[in-house]
């Protein structure tokens, strides 16, 4: 592979702009945007949760609104189209923080600003450092997937999880300063912010030496045309995507016109080495790791598990979280270690191993991602028919609006699904080897030792992609 | 901006509140003037058709709706007022109008084969002239 270039093809510095065209710079620095698609996705979530209180707990969820629209349609436009391609653009347009955003600003569209800062109602305390960063997020992501068995056959159970993330944003927004909340505690976030490092957009300065001139710095504390930076980013230092939530305040706040938004190559933030973690390591692996489980359980063959996971029974249930936490905390995890220590041997460099394991870690992101898109695959060519049934009767009250209620069940390419799905995975591991390769010589520096070095993290690689296809075609 | 901040919290009002009472308000007058029975299809093992026996008033027009809330199939049958539906999924909700024009008991029944007991799974609609139409569960 060349150095400097995505699969030896395209530059990593290739950026097209945008918001070069002005009727998209227009559209960003309006502040009906995001708050017009914010506002749609309140209503969409007002239906969803209507559905799922007058859902239940005992309805089938294949004809709930909730069910369909949150776990069919969502989680696979965010999994194959939004985070892939959009990076955080959920975020833009997320309603779950909308009602403490509007609370802490007591503003929906102005902005409340006097004597050179923007005004906030709460307290806008700190988040503690010691968890600012990916980890409460990790383990409440983890465990929400503990109900996954309910969240996809229980309307109420999607009522609940949904109304529980509203009621602790407001919490935490009266608390805590702007998106602490989504940043640091929302189970979607973690996954977010580390798989937009892949994705094709990105908001960035334009040029850094218009920002290093510029004192008073807008973005960050913002003016009467925005908010300081909600993520509590310094926007014009960005070089990663994982915790900008593209809610496009810098580029209303922005004097100079010196925010842009950009399609780039994708990958190319996995191979910033900058502020990378053991946390963000954690989260590429658990999400592989649950990719891994969520398609043997619900997916595969095995009618047993899914039992276990939708709580047949008491001791059913509790076998399935131990087997998936200690899979997900501990087996691969572990696995992965000895690749890497495996990798760090082979290399023969003085690195130390928590460092060579953390930015190893980057290199299963693409194979991660790739895994969600085959499962998500699995998810909508099946069951896609069903949303045109839940749209026609959202509250499973009888209706019929646009006369699909009763619109039989239609597969759409399951005949050739599992081969969709080894695509995606080829392509994602393709990925996955690119960036290993320039993380080895991030790593280990000397271009021998680094061939050396990335060797054990291929097999790892391949490893995985095996079993993943194995379980797809097996 | 102040134009467009009322704008906007009318919006939001109306993305909620007024989406709840919308839905509310159009499921009242669909059903306006009509007798609403919802039924539940239930295997006999869990509980049968609940209610089973459902009281009507003759010449009342009657809205049936008609609830699989489990994970097999059932159908309906109502054969004295010529009311079918072949197949109920599970989760489904079907809607039947109909008027009954005559007093008696009618038997009605799921017609897909959804258990051992399918043969048991039936209840009854009695008309009555009266005005007393509460509908009793098993």
């Amino acid at each position: 592979m060349r150095d400097g270039y995505v699969l030896g093809l395209i530059p990593e510095t290739w950026r097209f702009e945008v918001t070069q065209f002005p009727w998209v710079r227009r559209l960003l620095k309006s502040r009906w945007m995001p708050l017009a698609l914010i506002l749609f996705n309140v209503f969409l979530f007002t239906v969803i949760l209507m559905a799922g209180f007058f859902g239940g707990l005992t309805s089938p969820g294949n004809y709930n609104f909730g069910i369909m629209i949150v776990w069919i349609l969502w989680w696979v436009l965010l999994m194959t189209v939004l985070v892939p391609v959009f990076s955080r653009f959920w975020c833009t347009m997320c309603p779950l923080p909308f009602l403490g955003e509007w609370l802490q600003r007591l503003r929906l569209f102005s902005v409340r600003y006097e004597r050179g800062r923007n005004l906030y109602f709460g307290l806008n305390k700190r988040w503690p450092k010691s968890l600012s960063n990916m980890w409460l997020m990790n383990i409440l992501f983890l465990v929400t997937t503990f109900a996954s068995g309910f969240f996809t056959v229980r309307p109420a159970a999607t009522f609940v999880l949904l109304a529980a993330i509203i009621a602790l944003s407001v919490v935490l927004s009266l608390i805590y300063r702007a998106r602490t909340f989504c940043l640091y505690v929302c189970p979607v976030s973690g996954f977010q912010g580390l798989y937009s490092n892949f994705a094709l957009m990105e908001v960035r300065v334009k040029d850094p030496e218009i920002c290093a001139r510029h004192k008073t710095k807008g973005c960050v504390v913002g003016n009467e045309r925005g908010y300081g930076c909600p993520w509590l980013l310094l926007p014009y230092a960005f070089r990663r995507n994982t915790y900008c939530g593209m809610c496009f305040e810098c580029l209303k706040t922005c004097e100079y016109d010196n925010m842009a938004v950009n399609v780039r190559p994708p990958g190319v933030d996995l191979l910033v080495d900058e502020k990378r973690g053991l946390d963000e390591a954690y989260k590429a692996l658990i999400m592989l790791g649950i990719a891994v489980v969520f398609f043997v359980t619900f997916q595969g063959p095995w009618g047993t598990l899914k039992d276990w996971a939708n709580a047949a029974t008491l001791s059913g249930y509790l076998a399935f979280i131990g087997l998936h936490a200690s899979w997900n905390l501990v087996v691969l995890p572990a696995i992965f270690l000895f690749f890497v220590w495996w990798a760090r041997r082979a290399a023969r460099q003085a690195v130390p191993l928590k460092k060579v394991y953390v930015n190893f870690s980057y290199a299963t992101v693409p194979l991660g991602l790739a895994a969600w898109i085959a499962f998500s695959l699995g998810i909508i060519l099946p069951n896609g028919s069903y949303l045109l049934h839940v749209l026609s009767d959202p509250f499973a009250w009888g209706w019929d609006l646009f006369g699909t209620a009763h619109f039989p069940w239609t597969p759409v390419l399951t005949g050739i699904m599992p081969y969709l799905m080894i695509l995606t995975l080829l392509v994602g591991v393709l990925f996955s080897i690119d960036i290993a390769l320039k993380i080895a010589r991030q790593t280990f520096i000397e271009p021998e030792a680094a061939v050396r070095g990335a060797l054990p993290i291929l097999g790892f690689l391949g490893a995985m992609t095996f079993g993943l296809m194995w379980l797809f075609v097996g | 901006m102040r134009g467009q901040e009322i704008v906007a919290v009318s919006l939001a009002v109306l993305a909620t509140v007024g989406t709840i009472a919308a839905a509310l308000w159009y499921d009242h007058r669909r059903d306006a003037g009509r007798e609403v029975v919802e039924l539940l299809a239930i295997q006999p093992k869990n509980g049968n058709w609940q209610p089973n026996e459902i009281r009507l008033e003759r010449g009342r027009p009657v809205r049936l709706k008609i609830r699989n809330v489990e994970t097999v199939s059932h159908g309906f049958a109502l054969p004295d007022f010529g009311i079918g539906i072949a197949e109920i999924k599970p989760g489904e909700v079907h809607v039947v109008d109909f008027t009954p024009d005559r007093t008696g008991v009618f038997p009605f029944y799921c017609t897909v084969w959804c258990s051992n007991e399918h043969m048991a799974m039936a209840g009854r609609v009695i008309v009555t002239e009266s005005v007393a139409r509460a509908s009793s569960g098993r």
